[in-house]
Parts: structure tokens; sequence; C-alpha cells
């Protein structure tokens, strides 16, 4: 593992993935960079890969072809390179996936315990200050059923962090919550963006993108369009499928 | 415009009213609640009257010891008391820790209370089981009292207790190190019906949680009837022992045929309960690192079993009623206990008296699980 920085975050060269039971192409070589403390916002129609794409970073997705290397650890079927990874790596679902049975308290220390083998009292000093940077610390002894949407996401914010990531993934965070919810969360993201973190977020929030994101990448059918600055990416987009998308979502 | 609010207009709820509206609303219904008013009234009088009148329940009160511990040595009962008195005060304490928010006195326990009384005063029984019941009684109290000033993060301190209590309380009943040791054929009554029940549905859990996963062993035992596996755990089990257990004992063998078949279909439930869980919690647990014993372990069974307790209890209750069946290999268990009983010149053809106690003791048993189950289920409903 190497700690230069100047070395990028993320590299995935030309990553392929297919189900050969019916010849279905989920991603057809797609290649992108991420450096430290940069955040990427992936953006494109719903089938395009996106989701599935960041998810090969933590391996919960598992590619055919290419060459994915995070923080200079090559994703590899090697399950302790694997298991290295998911350490340094958090991802916050659309669904939240809170596990019910454990408390708010319970589900951010449950890794820090379990996998980075801390002291419960260290665990629950550091969750306790995760969740009062997500503000929710009153609600630490409650069941994640006893939150609304939002509070649920910013719990599942705090316990991808509890286990001090170098890069957090966010698959569609907002896409499940009521409208008046989205802003909580989004305003956790962007001052964990404003920290410093590496953060690649599929996302439909235009002003999110716009506002936070360092790049733009958008996705269709697998493939990797355009890559842009948001300002380049809203204002004056290379491609025509770009253009496309825009006019359809703004 | 301003909108006044005000209480919904309430129906009018008399007793009258619920009758006529539920027992009486038109000809046919009418009819339909004199007859069913009838039968019952002539069912529950005549049974009454027989409770009362014309059962001799002497056999009952002669031979409650017999019942209870069967054979099980006189002068040894102190054990069984003090077996008794462990688990009623640990429970105690588990209930006084469970409901140490809510009231001191509910309905429950005075009810409680006052079954105890009747129990000490009107029981056919001796002095010195009057003053066990006491004693038992007053210890669980004070467990109670105790258990509602525990911290709050001691239950897996409790289910240890739990473990640590049955192993002590085989040790009390079965003798050895130190106790004199009491030969299972003289373990009777309802404390073998209870103690078979009890090991086989501890001693099935772990087999059906890793059963789970066993496909052939879950459909091979679940083709054959009970009655067929306890036949083969009593007659082949042994020939397929290495010569050192052949001697195995019968209630051992019991025990091993009851938890071959429970663990087959506690497997089929957790199954049910595994396939229950979203992919979204194995994903997260993945990706919090978590390796696949912890995902299984922390997060996939702890949410299988909870969402399984009704059908698990469900399938304890059966295990426990079919304990009875032992009786069919000359265990004296409650049933087999029952029929010697039976068989007593002085109170020969008193049929009824002694399978309507027997299955009153039953019921308590089955009805006591399926309180506590449902109990659980609202208690962990909050998450």
């Amino acid at each position: 593992m190497t700690n230069d920085n100047s070395q990028p975050m993320i590299i995935a060269e030309n990553v392929h993935k297919w189900y050969s039971s019916n010849k279905f192409y989920v991603l057809r070589g797609v290649s992108l960079t991420v450096n430290r403390g940069e955040v990427v916002v992936v953006m494109g129609p719903s089938g395009s890969g996106k989701s599935t794409f960041i998810r090969t970073f933590n391996a919960l997705e598992d590619y055919q072809q290419g060459r994915i290397e995070i923080d200079g650890i090559a994703l590899t079927h090697d399950l302790r390179n694997i298991d290295a990874i998911r350490k340094e790596v958090g991802m916050v679902f659309q669904q939240f996936n809170l596990f019910p049975h454990l408390t708010v308290l319970q589900n951010v220390t449950l890794s820090p315990i379990w996998v980075r083998r801390w002291k419960r009292q260290k665990a629950e000093e550091v969750a306790m200050q995760l969740l009062e940077r997500v503000g929710i610390l009153e609600q630490a002894q409650k069941y994640p059923g006893q939150l609304s949407g939002g509070q649920q996401q910013r719990v599942a914010i705090a316990r991808a962090l509890a286990m001090q990531p170098k890069i957090m993934l966010f698959d569609e965070p907002t896409s499940a919550l009521d409208p008046e919810m989205v802003r909580e969360v989004l305003d956790v993201m962007k001052s964990l963006a404003r920290s410093g973190m590496t953060m690649v977020v599929v996302t439909h929030e235009v002003g999110f993108a716009r506002e936070v994101a360092d790049r733009i990448v958008l996705m269709d059918s697998g493939m990797l369009v355009e890559q842009a600055s948001p300002q380049e990416f809203f204002q004056n987009p290379k491609e025509e499928r770009t253009r496309k998308f825009l006019s359809q979502i703004l | 415009m301003q909108i006044q609010s005000s209480a919904p207009p309430t129906p009018p709820t008399s007793p009258l009213n619920w009758v006529q509206k539920n027992l009486f609303s038109t000809w046919y219904n009418s009819i339909l609640t004199l007859v069913c008013l009838a039968v019952i009234v002539w069912g529950l009088s005549s049974f009454i009257s027989w409770v009362v009148s014309t059962a001799q329940w002497e056999i009952v009160g002669a031979n409650l010891r017999l019942f209870f511990v069967g054979r099980f040595p006189h002068e040894l009962y102190w054990r069984v008391w003090t077996a008794l008195g462990l688990i009623l005060s640990l429970a105690g304490i588990c209930w006084g820790y469970i409901v140490r928010k809510s009231p001191l006195f509910s309905r429950t326990i005075l009810f409680g209370l006052g079954a105890l009384i009747a129990a000490i005063l009107l029981l056919p029984i001796e002095l010195s089981a009057r003053l066990w019941i006491l004693a038992i009684a007053i210890i669980s109290i004070v467990g109670y009292a105790a258990g509602r000033k525990l911290p709050p993060n001691i239950s897996p301190w409790l289910t240890a207790a739990w473990g640590l209590v049955f192993i002590v309380n085989l040790w009390l009943i079965g003798g050895g190190l130190g106790l004199t040791s009491v030969p299972t054929n003289v373990w009777s009554g309802l404390l073998l019906t209870l103690l078979t029940a009890i090991c086989g549905i501890v001693l099935s859990f772990p087999f059906g949680v890793v059963r789970a996963f066993s496909i052939l062993y879950i459909e091979v035992v679940r083709g054959l009837p009970l009655i067929g596996i306890l036949f083969l755990a009593q007659v082949m089990l042994p020939l397929f022992l290495p010569p050192y257990l052949r001697n195995l004992d019968r209630v051992l063998r019991a025990i091993a045929g009851l938890v071959l078949f429970s663990a087959a279909y506690l497997a089929e439930n957790i199954r049910g309960g595994l396939q229950a869980i979203p992919r979204g919690q194995f994903e997260a647990a993945k990706a919090l690192g978590l390796s696949p014993p912890l995902v299984v372990l922390l997060i996939v069974l702890p949410q299988a079993l909870k969402a399984v307790i009704p059908a698990i209890v469900g399938q304890f209750i059966g295990l426990l009623k079919d304990t009875s069946l032992l009786s069919l290999f000359g265990l004296l268990e409650l049933t087999g206990i029952s029929r010697s009983i039976l068989a007593q010149p002085q109170f020969l053809g008193r049929y009824a008296e002694v399978y309507l106690f027997i299955g009153l003791l039953y019921w308590l048993f089955c009805y006591g699980m399926s309180t506590a189950s449902r109990y659980l289920e609202r208690k962990l409903n909050v998450s």
C-alpha cells in the first residue's frame, strides 16, 4: 500500500462486466481515475450501469475484464485484498440498509468493534462524535425503524464513516427519500466533501453536482460518455448524448 | 373559512347494543345464537356436574408425587426442589430485568401470587413440599425485585446464566460428581417430560441452525413419522454406535430421536427466516468489511431467528406434547406414568380424571410458552 499523494485513489481501466448466461453486457470498457480528495458525480439514465460500476470498487459486484486499483491495492479475487479494500471504502446505499435489529449506536460501532478490533469504549466515543457531526446524537439509543428516512440515511453515512474510510461511495443516497428530507442528507454530504474526503456519488441531484462535484461523469448503456467539470458539463457539453440527457433532467 | 375540529361521533356501545348487533341482527342469526347457546350451556353444565359430583379426584390427589416426579427417590426430592428453585429464581430475575421500566405490581403478578397461595393451601401435599414452595416463591420474588435493579446491558450474562442453570440442574437430577447418582430408569413423570422436551429444544437448536444448509437431511427426516424415528433411535441407534456407547441409556436415545426430528423442522423454519432477509443487509454488512461468518452471526441469524419466533415456538409446543409418544417405549414420562397409575387396583377405570389432569398440565406449559413467545415478539418488534 502506498500513501504517495500524487497517486490516484481509484484507478479503473477498461472494466467489462457481463452475465454469461444471457450474454447481457452491463459495463463495456469503463475507465475512470479519481484523485485524492476529489468528488466525482456519476450521472446517467437508469440502467446505464452507473450503480454497478461504483459497486465494483468495493467488490459488491465482480467484473470480467479490466483492472481496478484502490489506493494502490489491486482489486482481484484475492480475498485478502478485498478485505483490505473494504476497510478503506465506505458505502451508502439507496435503501439505507441499516441493521434493523441494532440500535443506531450499535449500527455505527458494529464494524469498528468486529473488524477494526477497537475497544467498545473507543468505538462508542468515535460513533458519538460522528452522530453529532451528522446531527442525530440524541437518537443514538433508538432503532432505525423509529427514525425518518433522512435520519436513517444520515446514520448510514455515520456508520460508513466509523470505519475511517479513505473513499466514500454513494449509490443514489437521496433517491428513496421524501423531498423535504433530501436537503438534510445533501448537507451532510457537502460538509463531508469540504473536509477533503474522496467521494464517488451516483445521484440525480443536479444542484449537488453543480455545487460540490469536481468532475461529472455521464454514463450510458455501460459506457462512459463524457467527463467534465460541472461548469463545462452543464453549460457546454461536448457530446450529443449529454445534451439529450441534460434536456431531459433540467 | 375556519374549520372547527370536533370529536368523531361515538356510536353507542352498551353490551345490549353489542348483543343486538352481533348476535340477533337477523332472524336466522337469532336462531343460530339460541341453538349455540343451548349446546354450550348443556355441554358446560354436564361437564361441570361431572367434575363436581361424579368424578373421583382421589386418584389425582393420592398420586400427585407420581405425576410430578414419578419414582424419583423420596429422600432426594430436595434436589428436584433446588433445581426448580434455581429455574424460578433466575426466571424471576429475568422477568424483573425485562419489565424493569413498567410498574412494580401488574395484574399478572397479583394473579400469580393468588395462584401460589391457593396452591400452598389447597394441594394435598406434605408439609415439607408446602415449605419448599413457599421458599422458592420468596426467592423468586426477591429475584424479581433484584432483576429490576440490574444495569441495562447484562442480557448476555443472563443468557449464560440460563446455560449454567441447565447444566447444574442436569447434575442435580442425574447426580454424580459427589451427589448420589439417580439412574435414568427412575426419572419419570412430569420431570421426565420436561427434561426430554427441554433437552430436545436446547440441543436441536445448534443442529437446526447448522442443518439449515443441508437439504438431504431435512427431506429424509421430514419424510418419516416421529414414532418411526423414535423406534429408530431406540432400536437401531445402538447398532451404529461404537461398542463403548452401545449401552447408551433409553432416555438419552429418546432425546437423540427427538433432537433428530425437531432439528429438521427447525432447520426448515430457519431457512424460511433466512430467505426473508433483504439482499441489502448482506451488501451493507459486506461493504463494512465483515467477514462471511460475522455477517451470518451478527446480521443474518439474529434477524432470521426473530422472524421465525412464532414458528419455532409452535414447533417447541409440538415437541413438548410429542414427548408423550415416549410412553410407547416404556419411558414413564407424564403419559407413561399416568398409564401405570391407572393400573392401580383401587382406581381402576378412572381414565377421565387422570387424562383431564395431565391434559391440564400439558396445556399449562404450552400456554406458558405461547404467552412468553407473544411477549417476546412484542418486545422485539421495537426494532
